[in-house]
Order: structure tokens, then C-alpha cells, then sequence
């Protein structure tokens, strides 16, 4: 008996699906065999269809329908599964090695001189201080006089000053510290007033580890009704505490700066033994960290603030010896050197 | 300052106080802290700082004073220490004299004379203690005025007065021309503004400071003059200052010692003298007296106690037991205090400064602690500290790390290539010096940042950078100010410097192209967007001899304004900087920079498609971009959005001298699709009106 055609072509489409196809080519040579619209065999046996007799072509054409159906689903499939291991393939080829570093944005940095200085400001900014600025050459008037150092004073001998060789009626100068600023200050929007004042100073010291003749410092000043010590304390415990964290506590000793009165030595907990005592701290526990008191009645007179009316407070600190405790590192000299290495540790902190 | 505990005991019970720990606690309490302590068998040595207000403190019974009254426990009894020897023979009056020339630079002189000594040292108690507090033993009329000058503080002198010529002392102003060697074996050349103390006819010792040689006491010496005296702060600090000598007893004159401690602090040490040397002491203290001082009352009342300190805690009874402890006499009145200040206490002369007395006594620990109550005004900040801040962000983001320099320069070494950008900038037409500079070779300050930068560029190079990005933000000085405004000296400068390779990643794969002026200016131009639009800046060609001719520029505001400069570092600049590599740096006058928010108006997004277009122009070098861009803008071609340089060649196939440049034109309508033809027409139009340019060509 003649072979049936499209039992004839099921079973090698079946015997040839079996063998499956493991590249596109393949995949597409088998497609074209059966179901190319030219020669393919399927379409080759609806053409038989116009060779039988009418009675048979019913039968025949439901059959080879589904003939065409089944073939048409398994090549169907068999290309999704082509499909989904052409992209597998092409996802193993984009593999990396993902513990390799990321290509970041080239980027420079803030100096750790302004990363804390900018901090600081932040932390009086929301307590409703300003910014104000000054003059780095200054004359003695601002500097000494105004803030009741008076001539020829030993308190003097702790700012060992570098004179401007230019004559002026007041002496010009580097200025020491930033208080002039409190003068300027004051001279210009009287009182009230809440503002701090970062900025570079200079004394004549020599440059080692310890010492710079540049330096940086926060000056802050409060001149208002009824200002205590009760809110210099509150203020500066709130400082020190959002600048060096939650637990640091404070300490207040009685000391001497011309421009206060009472002046006070500010020494927080030791921030590397947080309290129990080790040699940085010399065993006590504490580190001296700010000075500040209340504005001396003789400077407010000067800048004709009535001191029976307003009281106020100042308070100073450090800003490299602050970057130094904060980022301990052991030499100041690295603040002024440059080195990019030193200031790309810093790019992560601003 | 070095203090002994066993010392201290003899003014205040220090078991009582707690013993070592205890008075390190007080003491820190009044303010005076212990830097350390060195126990030893019998004894226990502070290392305390005192403060240039507290002379007071500086010696052992002004020490005691102030631990009794942190403890609240009463001095010991000591009257019998300072009492008066029991003298015998002629009276000092009789043996000497004292005449007083300066009054108010002298207050008060006192002299005391132990007669018949032998040349032996002090006793065991005198030579351990002053070993203890540093001062070398040397011989019993020596370490008996060092004694006493750690026992009260008050400095004292011995003369060998059989050598004062004709047996007495003059205290007067040096004359100009007279010399001294003092105890050190220095001649030192005296100054009218100087006092000393001279016998008959010469000085014998610097007052206040330090004695003279000749005149001073040794182991030959039998005859011993003791003096103590009272000197003007000012006038000794400005003596010692200008020689260079800093004493024990100038550390305290200079602070103002204790006028009233004069008699006790001679009757001591004549006893300690003559315990340890024998001999006899002259009755009768010789106390000659310049201008006195007159005890100053101030009062204190409670309100102003309670308000300085925030603490209504604190009451009267407190306040005034407080100050008597101190040394203080107090008389009540109502709510006030009024107080007489002892002479001791130079350092307190206003009721705030009782306030801070009260306090320490106090506590300052037992304040209470609140933030200030006051509303505040609102927060602003300086204006160009803003700018500051804003134009250190973007170098930070453009790959630059903020550095710090040191402004101490010398002018010719460090900026006289700069001088033709000084000039411009008006700061400095000559260098301002330090009077006194740290280091000879730099006493100028700097008035452009750029060198210095320039080094730590070149340190970075030579530590084995391959590339550095740095800039500052900093003052510039210049002699040009007014000298009643200092900040008028003061220029506010931004400066940056490029070199070298500036590598980001491990495997960038494209090639590393060399830093160029474009780079540096688009520094420039990025970092004063805020303020003033790329577009609005004017960049003209600078001649500076620090920068190479041709690619160093000058950039002003439209209005003419110099903003700054920018450009490739020239090669004879880089060799004065130790540079070996190409560098590009700039400086931008901070305060010039038009600071007001520019203004900014939104403009309206089209959704119709661009058509772009590029044309290709060979021209002569010296036509510019500027040029070409403005006469581009004069043709108002119909819809052009926007036009920028897209290339620039020169080389095979353009004529020397000559440049081909590439311009993109960019064509939009708001409101519908441009068609293709438009464009073409008004780009045929552009170049027709270019061609008319001379040496203009298109194609190769």
C-alpha cells in the first residue's frame, strides 16, 4: 500500500524535531523544510490536496490541518527554546567580574579644614547664628585694644603677633584670632546679635607637628537681653555634642582671656577613651577643646553696647585641632602640604 | 610652675583637703589646673599653669589661699613667719639709704641688711624645697631670697653691700649710654626707658629683672643687703622684651606682684639668712615708698550675680563668704556687697570680675545649662563667603582638591613673573612686608595665590602623582590700602591649578588626552555659571609673562569687569616652580565676581523636530571664534536655535596659516516641522555672506 503522505511526513518531522537543533542555522533549515512557503513539505501537501478526488479532500485536508497545527507548535517552540538559550548565551558573554571597582565619577574634595568647618557652621546655623567675616590683616586696635588687652600686656605673649611693616595710626597686623571680628561686628549692628566667625589666623610659630602660623578658628558670639553662663553651658554642650556625637559632656573651668569675664576653659570627654582615661588625655578623661565667657563689660562699653543692659557670650575654638581629633591624623604640617593623597581621604566626608 | 605639697601644708592642711587628688580638684575648680604630678617619698610636686592675671598664685601661699577656699577651710597660721627678726646693733636707717627718683615705677622699695654672714649654704629644708620647685641651690643669701620669693611670690634681691659705692641705692631711669653686665656675665646697653637700681655711681641692677654682677653676693661675701620692691609691669615687660631675658622675678613684675607682701617676704628671708649663715640682722625695715596704691571698693549686687551666672540658686551669704575666703573684705548693704579688693588682686576691678570670683568658689559645674532664650533675628551669611562656598563645590566636583598654603612669600622669587597680572589687579604695585617674619627669605605677603599653589602642585609631582587637580580659596595682600581700613589691603582670591595625567579608572579604554586651555577655561567658565552665563564672559589673549604667550587669557565681564586669568603655565614659571610637566592654572578675583543672582527665565520646550546642519570653513588663524561666532548671530538666520564649534583643523590639506572649522547650526520652529529646503537656503546664505569674508574659503 502506498504510504500515507501525511503520516510520511509526521514521523520525520517527529524523527528530525527529536534530533533537535542546536544552532540558529539549523533551526532555520528545519523551519524551511517544512514550513517554507516555496517548498516547504507542508505547503507541498496542501497542493496534493487539488490532486484528489473531491470526495477524499475533506479527510485529507482535516488531517493535514492538523499536521500543519502540530508541526507549527513544536517548530514554535522549539525556536523559543532556541530563543532563550540565544539570550543566555548572550547574557554569559556581558558577564564581569562584579568584585572589580566601579568607574566612579572623577571627582576633587573639600579640605578637612573646610569639612569641619562647614560642619560647625551647619550645627550654629540651626541654631539661628550668621555667618559674619573679616579682615585677616587687622590692626591692633581690633585685634588687642578693643578687646581689653591693653599695651605692653603679658597676655599678649600667648599671640606672638606678625606686624604689617606699613605705617598706621593702629599697628597693622596678621590678626591673632578671629574675636576682631566680635568688634566689627558689634560696631556695625549693635546689639542683638548671634553669629559666628570662621577663619584663618596666624601667629609667629614656628611649624612643627603641634604648630602652624596658620591656623583656623570659630569664633561665636551671643549679645542679647539676659544672657548667662546658664546658656553659654546649654550652647556649647549642645555644640560639642552634635559635633563629636551623642554622650560627649562638657566641663568648664575658670581661665583668663582679656575680652571675658568670667572666662572659661571648655574640656570635653575624651574622645578616645571616652572618659576612662588614657595617655592622649593624660589620664583625666577630658580634653581641652574651646575657650570662651562672658563678653567683658569694657568691650561691649567700647562699641557703646550698654553692658547693664545686654550681657552676651563669645566662645573660640580651634578648627585644625578639631579635624585633627576628629580624623586623628598625628601632624598638622599635613593640613598645609597639599599632598593629594592626604585630601582624597577627605572627598567622602563633605 | 612647679609647687611643693609639703610647702603648700605649711599655708593650708592638705590631708584635709584631700591630699593630692583633692587640691588637683580644687585647683582645677579655681581655674589654676594641674598639668602634672610628681609623687615623691615626702613630698608630691605640681606642675600647675597659671594664667598672666593671677600673680597672686605664684608662690606657695598665694597657691594655699585659693586651695583653702575651694575646700572652705581656713588658712593655718602663718603671721609668725613673716614676723620681724630680732635685730641688734645700728639700724638699717642708719646704715644705708634709699632714694626713690621714679614714684610711679616705683611704689615701694624695702630693704633689709644681715650683717657678719659667713659664706655657708642654707639649711637642708630651704635647699630640698627650692630643688623641688626647680630653683638650683647656691648659697644661703641666694636660696633665702628664692625662698621667699616661692614662699610669697614677691621677687627680692641680695647685694654684696660692701661693694654698693657709698652704701646706698637710687632708683632711677637708666642713662642713655650707661651698661650693666648682669648675673649672666652679658653686658647689657641700657636705654633711658629702662629703671635700674644704682648705688653711688653706677647701675647695680636692672630693676625688676635681674641683678648686676659686680654687686652680687659669694662666698665672700659677709655684708648682705636684701631687697624687695614693687616695678611697673609695663615698663619691666618692655625692658626684658627688648633684651631678651625672661626671669622669675620679671615673670611676675610684669604681672604686678604684691605690694603689700614686701615686708614680710625681706623679714623671711633676712631669718632664713641668718639660720643658715649667722651674723645679725639690722633692726628696723628701710621702707621707702613712691605713689601708693589706694584701696579699690567695688560693689556687687545680687541681681547682676544672679544674671551673669543664670543661677537663681546662689544668694549673698554664699557670694560674701566666698570672697572673704578669697581674701576679700566685704560689707553688706542690702542687696549688694560692697568689697574692698586687696592689692594682691590687681586682676579684679569690677563687679563682674567679683562675679567670676563668687563663681569659681561655686562651681562653674553647678550652673545650670540652657540654650539662649532669645528669638533670633534669622540667619545670614557674608555674602562672598557664600560665593567662596559655592565656587570651592564645583571645584571639588570638576575634580580638584582644596588645598591650604601658606601666604609668606618673597616677591621676587615667587611673583615676579606675575607682575604683569598684579598690575592689572590693582592689589599690590609694591609687596607688603612682614615687620617680623618667621623666615627671613619670605617676608612678603603673597598678592596672588598662584605660586604657591604652583609648589604644591609640584610637591604632589615630585612625591609621584602622575596628575593633580588643586585649587584654594584665600586672601591676596597688596601696599596699596588705606592704613585706618585694613581689610582694604585684602583681596579675596579662587585659584586652581591642572597638571599631568589626570587618570580616573583601572580601565578607562579611551586614550588619555592632555590637558589643554579648554580645560582651564571651562574650569573658569563652570565654576562662574552661577553667576555669570559662560556666554557673557569675555576671554581676551593675556600677557603674563608666568603664562605662555597664545594660551593665556584674561576673562572679563561683558562689562568689561576683570573676572580673572587662565591659561598654560609658562615654561620659564614652571622652571622657577620645579614644574616638569605642562600645568594650566587660574585665579579669580573673588570680589569682582557679580555676585547677585543672575537673572532666570524659563524658556519654552519645543516638541518639533531640529534640523541640524554643519558647515565647513577654511580661514585665516586670526579670525577668531568670537569674531566668527558674533558675525554668524549678525545674519539672524530664520529659526536658528543654536550653532557651536564642532571641530577645529589644521594641517595636510589647509593652507598654512590658515584653519578649517566646523560649525554646527542647529534650526528649530516653536510651532511646526521646518521643512529641509528652508534650511538649506538660510545655510546657502551663511556661507555666501562668509565667502565675502577675506581669506574665507569653503571646502578643502
Amino acid at each position: 500500500m502506498a504510504s500515507d503522505p501525511i503520516q510520511a511526513l509526521l514521523g520525520s518531522f517527529r524523527e528530525e524535531i527529536g534530533r533537535g537543533v542546536s544552532t540558529r542555522g539549523e533551526f532555520e533549515r528545519l523551519k524551511g523544510r517544512f514550513l517554507g512557503r516555496e517548498k516547504g513539505l507542508v505547503p507541498e501537501l496542501f497542493a496534493r490536496l487539488k490532486t484528489l478526488p473531491p470526495g477524499e479532500r475533506g479527510a485529507f485536508g482535516a488531517r493535514a490541518n492538523a499536521a500543519k497545527t502540530e508541526i507549527e507548535e513544536a517548530v514554535r517552540r522549539l525556536g523559543a527554546e532556541l530563543e532563550r538559550r540565544e539570550a543566555a548565551s548572550r547574557d554569559r558573554a556581558a558577564a564581569v567580574d562584579v568584585t572589580l571597582p566601579g568607574r566612579r565619577p572623577r571627582r576633587g574634595g573639600l579640605h578637612p579644614i573646610t569639612v569641619v568647618r562647614r560642619r560647625i557652621e551647619d550645627i550654629f546655623l540651626r541654631m539661628g547664628y550668621s555667618i559674619a567675616d573679616g579682615p585677616e590683616l587687622e590692626n591692633d586696635f581690633h585685634n588687642f585694644e578693643a578687646l581689653n588687652f591693653p599695651p605692653e600686656h603679658p597676655a599678649r605673649d600667648a599671640q606672638d603677633t606678625l606686624l604689617v611693616d606699613r605705617p598706621a595710626a593702629s599697628p597693622l597686623l596678621l590678626r591673632t584670632h578671629t574675636s576682631p571680628v566680635q568688634i566689627r561686628e558689634m560696631r556695625k549692628h549693635g546689639a542683638p546679635l548671634r553669629l559666628i566667625v570662621p577663619g584663618r589666623v596666624y601667629r609667629k610659630d614656628e611649624v612643627d607637628a603641634t604648630h602652624s602660623p596658620v591656623f583656623h578658628q570659630v569664633e561665636g558670639l551671643v549679645v542679647d537681653h539676659g544672657i548667662s553662663m546658664a546658656d553659654l553651658k546649654g550652647t556649647i554642650a549642645a555644640f560639642l555634642e552634635a559635633l563629636f556625637g551623642k554622650g560627649t559632656k562638657t566641663r568648664f573651668i575658670p581661665t583668663f582671656f582679656p575680652f571675658v569675664e568670667p572666662g572659661v576653659d571648655v574640656s570635653m570627654t575624651c574622645i578616645f577613651c571616652r572618659g576612662d582615661g588614657c595617655p592622649k588625655c593624660k589620664g583625666s578623661g577630658w580634653i581641652e577643646i574651646m575657650g570662651a565667657g562672658m563678653v567683658h563689660p569694657r568691650v561691649l562699653q567700647g562699641v557703646a553696647i550698654d553692658p547693664e543692659e545686654y550681657t552676651g557670650f563669645a566662645f573660640g575654638l580651634g578648627i585644625d585641632r578639631v579635624a585633627l581629633l576628629k580624623y586623628g591624623f598625628p601632624d598638622l604640617r599635613l593640613l598645609f602640604e597639599g599632598d593629594e593623597r592626604f585630601l582624597a581621604q577627605f572627598a567622602g566626608e563633605a | 610652675m612647679k609647687f611643693s605639697l609639703d610647702w603648700l601644708d605649711d599655708f593650708v592642711d592638705v590631708e584635709a583637703a584631700g591630699g593630692v587628688d583633692g587640691v588637683r580638684r580644687l585647683l582645677d575648680r579655681a581655674g589654676i589646673p594641674i598639668e602634672s604630678v610628681e609623687r615623691r617619698a615626702e613630698d608630691a610636686i605640681l606642675e600647675a599653669e597659671i594664667t598672666p592675671n593671677r600673680p597672686d598664685a605664684m608662690g606657695h601661699r598665694g597657691l594655699a589661699r585659693e586651695i583653702a577656699a575651694m575646700a572652705g577651710r581656713p588658712m593655718r597660721e602663718f603671721a609668725a613667719r613673716y614676723a620681724e627678726p630680732e635685730g641688734s646693733g645700728d639700724t638699717t636707717e642708719q646704715l644705708t639709704s634709699i632714694v626713690i627718683q621714679v614714684p610711679h615705677l616705683c611704689r615701694r622699695f624695702g630693704a633689709r641688711l644681715v650683717l657678719g654672714t659667713e659664706g655657708r649654704p642654707a639649711t637642708e629644708i630651704v635647699r630640698r624645697r627650692l630643688a623641688a620647685v626647680g630653683a638650683k641651690p647656691i648659697s644661703a643669701a641666694v636660696d633665702a631670697t628664692n625662698y621667699a620669693l616661692w614662699d610669697t611670690g614677691q621677687p627680692l634681691h641680695a647685694f654684696d653691700f660692701d661693694r654698693l659705692a657709698g652704701g646706698l641705692l637710687i632708683v632711677r631711669r637708666a642713662r642713655r649710654g650707661e651698661r650693666l653686665v648682669t648675673l649672666d656675665g652679658v653686658e647689657r646697653a641700657l636705654e633711658s626707658s629702662d629703671i635700674v637700681v644704682a648705688d653711688a655711681e653706677r647701675p647695680v641692677s636692672l630693676a625688676g629683672i635681674m641683678g648686676g654682677l659686680d654687686t652680687a653676693v659669694t662666698d665672700a661675701t659677709r655684708n648682705v643687703l636684701l631687697e624687695a620692691a614693687w616695678w611697673d609691669p609695663a615698663t619691666v615687660r618692655r625692658t626684658a622684651r627688648r633684651l631678651g631675658l625672661h626671669t622669675d622675678a620679671s615673670h611676675r613684675f610684669e604681672r604686678g606682684a604684691d605690694i603689700d607682701a614686701i615686708p614680710g617676704a625681706l623679714n623671711l628671708a633676712a631669718r632664713l639668712l641668718l639660720e643658715a649663715a649667722g651674723g645679725a640682722v639690722a633692726p628696723g625695715l628701710l621702707d621707702a615708698q613712691g605713689k601708693l596704691f589706694r584701696i579699690r571698693r567695688t560693689a556687687l549686687r545680687l541681681s547682676r550675680l544672679r544674671l551673669l551666672s543664670g543661677d537663681e540658686r546662689i544668694g549673698l551669704d554664699f557670694a560674701e563668704e566666698a570672697l572673704v575666703r578669697l581674701g576679700f573684705s566685704t560689707e553688706r548693704k542690702g542687696r549688694r556687697i560692697s568689697v574692698s579688693i586687696p592689692l594682691f588682686r590687681a586682676d579684679v576691678r569690677r563687679e563682674d570680675d567679683l562675679v567670676e570670683e563668687v563663681l569659681r568658689v561655686w562651681g562653674y559645674d553647678r550652673l545650670p545649662s540652657r540654650l539662649p532664650a532669645s528669638a533670633s533675628a534669622g540667619s545670614v551669611q557674608e555674602p562672598l563667603r557664600e560665593v567662596e562656598d559655592r565656587l570651592s563645590d564645583a571645584a571639588a566636583a570638576a575634580g580638584l582638591f582644596e588645598t591650604v598654603n601658606y601666604p609668606f612669600v618673597d616677591r621676587t622669587a615667587d611673583e615676579e613673573l606675575w607682575a604683569d597680572w598684579l598690575r592689572l589687579t590693582e592689589s599690590a604695585p609694591e609687596p607688603l612686608p612682614l615687620a617680623n617674619p618667621l623666615d627671613a627669605s619670605r617676608r612678603h605677603l603673597r598678592a596672588t595665590l598662584l605660586p604657591g599653589l604652583l609648589d604644591a602642585a609640584a610637591r604632589n609631582l615630585r612625591r609621584g602623582a602622575s596628575g593633580v587637580g588643586l585649587f584654594e580659596v584665600g586672601r591676596s595682600f597688596g601696599a596699596a590700602g588705606q592704613s585706618d581700613h585694613p581689610e582694604s589691603y585684602e583681596s579675596r582670591r579662587f585659584a586652581f591649578a591642572l597638571a599631568g595625567e589626570r587618570r580616573s579608572h583601572w580601565s578607562f579604554p579611551e586614550k588619555l588626552r592632555p590637558a589643554d586651555f579648554f580645560d582651564a577655561r571651562g574650569v573658569v567658565e563652570r565654576l562662574l555659571e552661577p553667576w555669570v552665563a559662560p556666554k557673557d564672559l569675555r576671554w581676551k589673549p593675556a600677557r603674563v609673562a608666568a603664562l605662555t604667550e597664545g594660551a593665556g587669557a584674561l576673562v572679563r565681564t561683558a562689562a568689561g569687569e576683570l573676572l580673572g586669568l587662565a591659561g598654560l603655565v609658562s615654561g620659564a614659571e614652571r622652571e622657577r616652580r620645579g614644574l616638569a610637566v605642562p600645568v594650566f592654572a587660574g585665579e579669580i578675583l573673588v570680589g569682582a565676581i557679580p555676585s547677585g543672582a543672575k537673572p532666570f527665565h524659563f524658556r519654552e520646550l519645543s516638541t518639533m523636530p531640529a534640523i541640524t546642519a554643519d558647515l565647513s570653513l577654511t580661514h585665516p588663524m586670526d579670525l577668531t571664534w568670537e569674531e566668527l561666532s558674533a558675525f554668524v548671530v549678525g545674519r539672524n538666520l530664520a529659526h536658528l536655535e543654536s550653532f557651536h564649534c564642532l571641530d577645529r583643523y589644521e594641517g595636510p590639506g589647509v593652507e598654512g596659516g590658515k584653519i578649517k572649522t566646523t560649525i554646527r547650526l542647529t534650526f528649530r520652529a516653536v510651532d511646526r516641522t521646518l521643512e529641509q529646503e528652508k534650511v538649506n537656503s538660510e545655510v546657502r546664505r551663511l556661507a555666501a555672506e562668509l565667502s565675502a569674508l577675506p581669506g574665507v574659503a569653503f571646502g578643502a
